[in-house]
């Protein structure tokens, strides 16, 4: 029989990370937002408590949850601040890299001495020209010995500005399309490493987004991961891993937005009576409730797939897709609650919209996920 | 140093309270049991004190039943506790804070620790009978209400501060000694998630409460609900003035509360 019950174990987890997203992060969410405002001390807090490096394992220093927990983990922070939660959980997409293609040596050389403090590692795959089309990226990795020169520029990096370590995505041979990209481990201090300026963002305003430039930038042949070519399948790898707990992080906003519509349909009055009793609230509220529900389970069943060793990556596209088309509908569903006061920024629903957004965007945009759906369908009638 | 922290399971703060049907207990069906906040306060001055007195260990223990209270007791060893004892028993036997305290009393007494730390009071009877009855059934020496005990390693003595209702009192006591902590004067700390991972694979002690241990006059009575609140006026108004003029009228005359 599948078990929907969490253990205690898993509990424990959850309610760590509920008490840190209610009493930590919530109450910063909105000044963030407004703000456009990075908070070092909650990341920082975050970090102590070991809710940053989830998927690391533990001998290397991070927290070695299974996919499963980190889901339950992402949800009950992204609840508090979406944007907040885009941050704290950018090392665990920065490092998967590692943690798939590199060998024990460059585990033991990265992940231990990163982990062992308080500091931000970022992802660099997307490019100014093009983030679907991942085999079509620029970044030219040139040999010179033993060592590449790096050169091109990402762009839409989360926590670049403020990371210490840039997993790059860059191709030894553009002609080569996908099996010419290379995956590398640069540290923002080698030479020529430039992250621009935090951009200026819809939603998730209290995480940082920019450009990183590489000129010129040498990196060793020992921090090239796998060998040439073998980037792209190391990428998608990751993505195969991280993409969940973006269908979790969606999650906890869509419930968030449940949460603040129905609390809200109880108190607000019209024709007499609250309108939670007028039914076309209802039936909007059972709809909110039926997409928040699938979503979280999708997202489970996705996380277990892949904990029992599965690929998951027709789960992971459905659970990421599903639950972030269903929180931006929520979100707003929660707005049309709210009314007018729902429009208005003193009232916490327009910027779940808002970060909702998002989560339809990055890690794979949805058109991508769909289409990734169909393949996996389609091979098994082919 | 010998540290003993005595716990217990309550229903977290945001719990809708139910009765259960034998009216002396609450009923527990879906409740999420929690330390309460006069606990974690105990528990962090045991390790406050852990870490300020080289060599100290800190024994967590509990009595009541499965599995709330062996839950509270790994929540405690994840804050740095180091080993727990659950002392099982009935919620019946539980609620009852002179009994509960007996059977803990049993099994700490061999050998006595130099100090037995808990909260002021349970975090949902509020009875505040434990530290008084604790110290009875040991034949030891008992303070609540207590903030910031420290050890005076020059004199062999506790230092500590006793909040009354006039401002705080200052005292030293030697041990062996029980305390009841005052809620909030320290900042509890949150456990870490790798420290929540290994609380869950240590090994909690469990020893059955001693049935002979006789009901004391801590055994609640019964529970009710509080009756819901009734009354509230809204006053219809159209200018300040008249919702005042109104206002005092009713104060006056239907509150009697006004000359
Ligand atoms: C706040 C934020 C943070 C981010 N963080 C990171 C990060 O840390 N690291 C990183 O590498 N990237 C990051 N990204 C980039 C993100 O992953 C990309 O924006 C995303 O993959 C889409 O790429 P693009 O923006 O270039 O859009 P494009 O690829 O140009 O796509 C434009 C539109 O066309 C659609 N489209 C493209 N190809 C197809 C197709 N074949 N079929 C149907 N529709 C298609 C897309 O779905 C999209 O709707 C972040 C983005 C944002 C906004």
């Amino acid at each position: 029989m599948p078990d929907f019950s969490l253990t205690p174990e898993q509990e424990s987890l959850r309610d760590l990370a509920r008490k840190f997203a209610r009493t930590e992060m919530a109450p910063h969410a909105a000044e963030c937002d407004r703000a456009a405002r990075f908070p070092d001390e909650i990341y920082r807090k975050a970090y102590d408590l070991g809710l940053m490096n989830l998927n690391v394992p533990a001998e290397y220093g991070g927290s070695g949850l299974a996919l499963f927990e980190q889901c339950l983990i992402v949800e009950e922070l992204a609840y508090a601040c979406g944007g907040m939660t885009t941050s704290v959980i950018a090392n665990c997409l920065a490092l998967e890299p590692i943690i798939l293609g590199g060998s024990p040596e460059q585990k033991e050389r990265f992940l231990k001495p990163f982990c062992a403090q308080y500091q931000f590692a970022s992802f660099c795959l997307t490019e100014p020209s093009g983030g679907s089309d991942a085999g079509a990226l620029r970044t030219l990795a040139r040999r010179e010995g033993d060592q590449y020169v790096l050169n091109g520029e990402k762009c839409f990096i989360t926590n670049a500005p403020h990371a210490s370590l840039y997993t790059v995505f860059a191709t030894v041979d553009p002609s080569l399309r996908h099996r010419g990209i290379t995956a590398f481990v640069v540290p923002r201090s080698t030479p020529g490493v430039t992250p621009g300026k935090d951009e200026e963002k819809m939603g998730h305003r209290a995480s940082s987004t920019s450009t990183v430039r590489f000129e010129d930038v040498r990196v060793p042949v020992r921090d090239r991961l796998g060998a040439d070519g073998e980037g792209f399948a190391l990428a998608m790898r990751t993505l195969d891993q991280t993409r969940t707990p973006i269908g979790a992080l969606a999650t906890g906003i869509a419930q968030a937005a449940l949460d603040h519509a129905a609390a809200y349909s109880l108190k607000r009055h019209s024709f007499g009576k609250p309108i939670s009793e007028h039914q076309a609230i209802q039936i909007r509220l059972a709809n909110m409730v039926q997409a928040v529900h699938a979503a979280r389970l999708l997202t489970w069943h996705a996380a277990w797939a892949i904990d029992r060793g599965q690929r998951g990556t027709l789960e992971s596209s459905i659970a990421k897709c599903f639950a972030s088309d269903s929180a931006l509908q929520v979100a707003d569903e929660a707005i049309q609650t709210f009314g007018g006061y729902g429009y208005m920024k003193e009232y916490p629903v327009e910027k779940l919209l808002r970060d909702a957004k998002l989560t339809q965007i990055y890690e794979g945009a949805n058109e991508i996920q769909r289409s990734v759906m169909a393949r996996e369908l389609l091979r098994a009638y082919a | 140093m010998e540290i003993v922290v005595c716990v217990r399971p309550v229903p977290e703060a945001e719990t809708r309270l139910r009765v259960a049907p034998n009216g002396q207990t609450l009923d527990a069906d879906g409740v999420k049991f929690v330390l309460a906040g006069y606990d974690e306060s105990a528990v962090e001055q045991a390790l406050l004190l852990k870490e300020a007195v080289a060599g100290s260990t800190v024994h967590v223990v509990a009595c009541g039943p499965a599995p709330r209270t062996e839950e509270v007791l790994r929540a405690s060893l994840a804050l740095g506790c180091d080993r727990a004892t659950w002392v099982e028993a009935p919620a019946e036997f539980a609620a009852d804070s002179i009994r509960a305290a007996g059977a803990i009393a049993a099994v700490v007494r061999s050998p006595l620790p130099d100090l037995l730390l808990c909260g002021k009071q349970g975090g949902d009877d509020e009875s505040g009978l434990f530290s008084g009855a604790l110290g009875e059934h040991l034949g030891l020496p008992d303070l609540n209400y207590v903030t910031d005990l420290r050890w005076d390693a020059g004199t062999s003595r506790f230092r500590f501060q006793r909040a009354t209702e006039a401002g705080a009192e200052r005292w030293e006591a030697p041990a062996p000694l029980v305390v009841g902590l005052q809620q909030a004067w320290n900042d509890p700390r949150t456990a870490k998630l790798p420290n929540i991972l290994k609380s869950r694979k240590a090994t909690v002690a469990k020893v059955h409460a001693d049935p002979s241990v006789p009901p004391g006059a801590g055994q609640p009575e019964k529970f009710e609900l509080p009756a819901p609140r009734t009354g509230a006026k809204l006053i219809e108004y159209k200018t300040p003035e008249e919702a005042a003029q109104k206002l005092v009228r009713i104060l006056r005359e239907e509150a009697k509360v006004l000359p």
